[in-house]
């Protein structure tokens, strides 16, 4: 039987969170998107037209919405976590937007590990499972790449011995 | 193969028109029992394009056409008919190189391509369903495309252009034979109607539904108002807010007109269309999840409508469009029940226990909240929604992809959250919206449960073997 829980979106044995590391490349995705905005500022400071008084607010919220953002990664990436169960795995996500995301094993089509640019230089990928519905998007992003090779050989044995038709 | 002959076929879906243009010829079939579509095919393709050649034409012309009169008029046909014998040679090399065939290991075959080489091998283990369609320029001709859909990711689906109506017919039955485990050569399951929607309750139907009435009470009240104020403005709009539903209202009449469904040993085949006529057969098993859908305007006749997901089935079709896939666009309550229990047997929403959302939730959603709530049996997932159209949708335990509760800040507010059931990508989507957070969680831990063990019970691939 399921565990009763005592909060919608916590689990009894407690989360396997995802590493620290991602806080690190997702700010430096960031700062890498900043380096736009930033330019962006330096021109409304060296285009004659544009009032002063506009350049300054524009940089004071471009520097408003970077603390921000730098603050948010932090809370972002510490709201992932997933438990993997006798039967299915959980994933959880999300601080405004919670979800939790509940994948029987036997449903799992396909595993993905995937790493783009950035994650692949700090060390981190992801872990995608698919089932046959679209909308089940149960992503575990900012794993080690040995705990993610782990989890997804893990999640394929199981996938296999009890996988079904549709 | 032994074909079906077509006197003895009950339908008449497109050998109409009485032009007589049935070709004789059937397709090829080499010395290793691979078969091509009709010879004719790239003729059909080629005067299919016709009107778009044409199109074009006048398109690119920049007003040329109008300046020269009659003389333009005549290059711009010229040019199409010259624009239609290019796609009729460009589909004749297609036709040479498309061969259909199944192999030793049962599974169904295509190769095609022209300058890329496609083979393509269906396993028909994986069967979802076989559709014979008629587009209008094909009915001309007597001829049908077949288009195979297997359970899998995107492209799926595989349509073979164009067979005549007869041979369309026989090789649906084959596929589906050898897709239930029975002899291929058994020929054309028998089958018998079940239900008919009348062009006048479709046209009554699609006029009523909540967002079209609507709209069309506007209208006439923005045309009143405008006439009264002796003002123009508005008219404006009213051909927005009147067009706009009605345009809808004609595509579907035109989609959905003579509707049927039948039962035949394959599952349930339904048949529709004016312009273009298509038949889609539903193996039995493979409806993944089913929406009842009642508007406002439908209840005193207590009308329905049936919407389903079938794997890879409607979700888009070739032209990347979103298409609702419908079981019956409208029915009265007992043929619905009936449909239902056809593709669900044993379905008992009646018999559920439902637990609603709570009071608190009518601060989220102020109109629809009392009708809120989900149940379960020992076999389906079931959740409901909606005051002005009620919505209920169901769900097999054994079709459960996915679970998922989700809580927005206002929800979190109030201590609510939504419990959604994954299902296959289809019109139908169950949510248990605004329940209380815990007991979502809950019930989100339990149907996940629910769903592992119904699957090991479900034997549904191969649906006819050992008979």
């Amino acid at each position: 039987m399921a565990d009763r829980t005592k909060d919608a979106f916590t689990y009894a044995d407690g989360w396997t969170a995802v590493s620290t590391k991602m806080i690190t490349a997702r700010r430096l995705t960031l700062v890498l998107v900043y380096v736009l905005v930033v330019a962006g500022v330096v021109a409304l400071f060296l285009i004659p037209d544009v009032p002063q008084a506009v350049a300054w607010a524009a940089l004071a919220t471009a520097v408003i919405v970077f603390g921000w953002l730098w603050w948010l990664i932090a809370r972002r990436v510490r709201s992932f976590g997933y438990a993997e169960r006798g039967d299915d795995l959980l994933v959880s996500s999300g601080i405004m937007f919670r979800r939790l995301v509940i994948v029987p094993y036997g449903r799992m089509q396909l595993v993905d590990v995937k790493a783009g640019p950035i994650d692949r230089w700090m060390g981190i990928t992801t872990v995608q499972l698919h089932t046959a519905a679209a909308t089940t998007d149960a992503s575990i992003p900012g794993l080690e790449p040995d705990v993610a090779a782990g989890l997804r050989d893990r999640l394929a044995r199981r996938g296999e011995q009890r996988s079904a038709g549709l | 193969m032994t074909l079906p002959d077509p006197a003895a076929s009950p339908s008449n879906v497109g050998d109409d028109l009485g032009l007589g243009l049935t070709l004789p010829g059937r397709g090829t079939v080499d010395e290793a029992g691979r078969r091509r579509v009709h010879p004719i095919s790239p003729l059909v393709h080629g005067v299919s394009a016709l009107p778009i050649g044409f199109i074009i034409v006048i398109g690119f012309s920049f007003g040329m056409v109008e300046k020269l009169g009659p003389i333009g008029l005549l290059a711009a046909v010229g040019l199409a008919v010259i624009f239609s014998l290019l796609v009729t040679a460009w589909k004749y090399l297609a036709w040479r190189n498309t061969w259909y065939w199944f192999d030793e290991d049962g599974d169904f075959r295509v190769d095609s391509g022209v300058l890329t080489r496609q083979q393509r091998r269906l396993q028909l283990s994986r069967l979802q369903s076989v559709d014979v369609a008629q587009p209008l320029f094909a009915r001309f001709f007597a001829m049908a495309e077949v288009s195979v859909e297997v359970a899998g990711s995107q492209d799926s689906r595989l349509k073979l252009q164009f067979l005549t109506l007869v041979d369309a017919r026989a090789l649906r039955s084959e596929i589906l034979a050898r897709a239930a485990g029975l002899r291929h050569d058994v020929g054309e399951a028998p089958e018998a109607p079940i239900a008919s929607v009348t062009p006048r309750d479709l046209a009554v139907s699609l006029l009523l539904r909540s967002v079209t009435a609507g709209l069309l009470l506007l209208t006439i009240l923005i045309v009143v108002v405008t006439v009264l104020s002796s003002g123009w403005g508005g008219l404006g709009i009213a051909l927005i807010t009147g067009g706009l539903p009605i345009l809808i209202v004609i595509t579907e009449f035109i989609k959905y007109f003579n509707f049927t469904v039948a039962q035949s040993p394959d599952g349930l085949r339904m048949r529709f269309g004016l312009a273009k006529t298509e038949t889609r057969t539903v193996p039995p098993g493979r409806v993944q999840a089913i929406e009842f859908v009642e508007p406002f305007l439908w209840r005193r006749w207590g009308w329905v409508r049936l919407r389903v997901n079938i794997a890879g089935v409607g979700h888009e079709d070739a032209n990347g469009n979103k298409e609702e896939t419908l079981l019956i666009p409208v029915a009265t309550r007992a043929v619905a029940e009936d449909l239902v229990q056809r593709v669900l047997p044993g379905l008992a929403v009646d018999g559920m226990v439902w637990h609603e959302a709570p009071e608190r939730s009518r601060r989220r959603s102020p109109i629809q909240w009392r009708r809120l709530a989900v149940a379960w049996d020992d076999s389906v997932f079931a959740a409901r929604s909606g005051r002005v159209t009620r919505r209920l949708t169901v769900i097999p335990h054994a079709r459960t992809q996915s679970v998922r509760v989700t809580q927005g800040p206002w929800e979190r507010a109030l201590n609510l959250a939504s419990v959604h059931v994954d299902s296959t990508p289809g019109p139908v989507k169950i949510s248990g919206r605004h329940l209380d957070a815990l007991t979502a969680r809950n019930v989100a831990d339990e149907q996940s449960v629910r769903a592992e063990q119904a699957r090991a019970g479900d034997h549904s691939i191969r649906w006819a073997e050992g008979e």
